[in-house]
């Protein structure tokens, strides 16, 4: 099997299932545990609080968004940009037609996956510079922390490339690093991939987690009187 | 210069601080090391971090990450470190849960810089303060080892200086059946006992029905609490709740 087939085969499987079933298993470890060693979210779980805990800072209703509106709008941005491109660009939309599976659904015209790519580039910078000047933030900031950035950052940049390969910054990359034009779909790929792989592994988990996390900080303020 | 500051004696033995490690960690705990996303909305929420200059090291997720940090290094720790983890968890924290308010994930840092607490007390470490008041808990269940004598004596005391003023006024011990039951600080018989007897002034003008349990379960503070000694913690409530059930009451009232 060349490397190609390979990155376009069995690890694109690996990295969806890795993602999928990591995440899952997330849940469950925490299930498992918790039954046995946290009974008070259990003996006070109200479904009121959690729904009220969990939609009032998934969605902008909450304190943070007052208190540090510039940075807290950013990382709706960015969080919005970071799902929604993968998920509707229309190129990738083909390829899920294409596949076994034949599906397809919604796909946003390209110019907005273009602008909204830019935008995910420009906030990724402003976080990594963020991290480095702010005092606070640099103390707790870890290497992971930068390189789940580029990470996240990284299948944004090559998408972009890849898609305006008349544009100087194509030229720029090329010229730098010659096999990238060669290899550029697949170093896309697997850019794509190693995001999916380490979330179970990393704090991206919080895409299922933070749900969790919710629920027992609205269960436990809740039931206190609290905001939850 | 000699450090001002005064440790409790440090013994330390990695076995024991894994298992105190061990013991004390949960599914909340450990999803709350993985997800922080170090992203200092907390910082200034937390009191410690304003009064203190913008100081980095009192940003709330900085000390309630030290316990990711002390996880693992599974007991493999000096006494520089422990010192370290002492002044955090005891100097730096009042354990309040106003930064978690601001926290999207809504991590629970004061229950971290407690459970980093939990595990210096079951190492011995904790303040001598703190240290002595578990002991009286556990050996007389109040936290000023106050007898249940001198208790019962000072409420008779005080009902009767209490009846010089208020002709008819009672402190009523032991009152099965009664609507609430009244509980105190450990200070309050010991140190000043007028305040029993405001509060039972108090609810003889507006003719409440209330009483005091005269043996155990009387005393509402919870220092085992700031110490994180969870299990001192847990039987001190039960005492109060035994008291209540055993009088039969409705309610139990703390004083202020
Ligand atoms: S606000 Fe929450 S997620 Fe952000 S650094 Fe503080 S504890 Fe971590
Ligand atoms: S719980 Fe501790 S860190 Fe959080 S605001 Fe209160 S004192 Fe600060």
């Amino acid at each position: 099997m060349t490397f190609s087939a390979l990155v376009e085969g069995p690890l694109l499987w690996i990295a969806f299932l890795t993602f999928l079933i990591g995440s899952a298993l997330r849940l469950l470890f925490f299930i498992a545990l918790s039954t046995k060693k946290d009974k008070p979210v259990y003996r006070y779980f109200n479904f009121k609080w959690m729904m009220l805990s969990i939609l009032r800072w998934l969605l902008p209703l909450n304190v943070d968004i007052k208190k540090n509106p510039v940075f807290t709008i950013l990382g709706y941005i960015f969080h919005i940009c970071l799902l929604s491109v993968p998920l509707f660009y229309s190129a990738h939309i083909a390829l899920w037609q294409e596949s076994r599976f034949g599906w397809s659904w919604w796909q946003m015209p390209d110019v907005w996956a273009d602008w909204l790519t830019l935008i995910l580039i420009a906030i990724s910078i402003f976080f990594i510079i963020r991290r480095l000047v702010l005092a606070e933030v640099r103390i707790i900031t870890t290497v992971s922390d930068y390189l789940l950035i580029l990470v996240c950052a990284l299948p944004f940049v090559t998408g972009y490339l890849n898609t305006h390969p008349d544009g100087s910054a194509y030229a720029w990359v090329t010229s730098a690093l010659p096999l990238y034009g060669q290899y550029s779909t697949l170093i896309h790929i697997l850019t794509g991939e190693l995001m999916l792989i380490l979330v179970p592994f990393t704090k991206l988990s919080h895409w299922v987690l933070f749900f969790v996390s919710r629920t027992v900080i609205g269960v436990e303020f809740g039931r206190r009187n609290y905001t939850v | 210069m000699a450090d001002p500051r005064k440790y409790p004696e440090i013994t330390i033995n990695p076995e024991s601080i894994r298992q105190a490690i061990d013991a004390r960690m949960n599914a909340r705990l450990k999803m709350w090391m993985r997800i922080c996303a170090h992203c200092g909305l907390c910082a200034d929420t937390c009191h410690f971090y304003v009064a203190k200059d913008r100081d980095p090291k009192m940003v709330p997720s900085y000390k309630a990450q030290k316990l990711k940090e002390f996880v693992k290094k599974k007991g493999q720790v000096d006494e520089a470190y422990l010192k370290e983890i002492y002044d955090i968890a005891y100097g730096d924290c009042t354990v309040c849960r106003r930064c978690t308010m601001f926290c999207p994930f809504g991590i629970d840092m004061a229950t971290m810089v407690a459970t980093l607490r939990g595990i210096l007390t079951s190492q011995g470490m904790a303040p001598e303060g703190l240290k002595a008041a578990i002991k009286n808990y556990q050996e007389t269940g109040n936290q000023m080892a106050v007898s249940e004598e001198d208790w019962v004596e000072t409420l008779k005391w005080m009902e009767e200086e209490l009846q010089e003023e208020l002709p008819g006024a009672v402190i009523p011990i032991d009152k099965k059946g009664a609507k609430i039951m009244y509980t105190v600080n450990a200070r309050e018989p010991k140190f000043y006992p007028q305040d029993i007897q405001l509060a039972a002034k108090v609810f003889h003008v507006v003719g409440e029905d209330w009483t005091f349990p005269s043996k155990v379960g009387w005393d509402d503070t919870n220092l085992a609490m700031f110490a994180g000694d969870l299990k001192t913690a847990g039987y001190i409530v039960q005492l109060i709740r035994d008291a209540a059930e055993e009088l039969q009451v409705q309610r139990v009232v703390i004083t202020e």
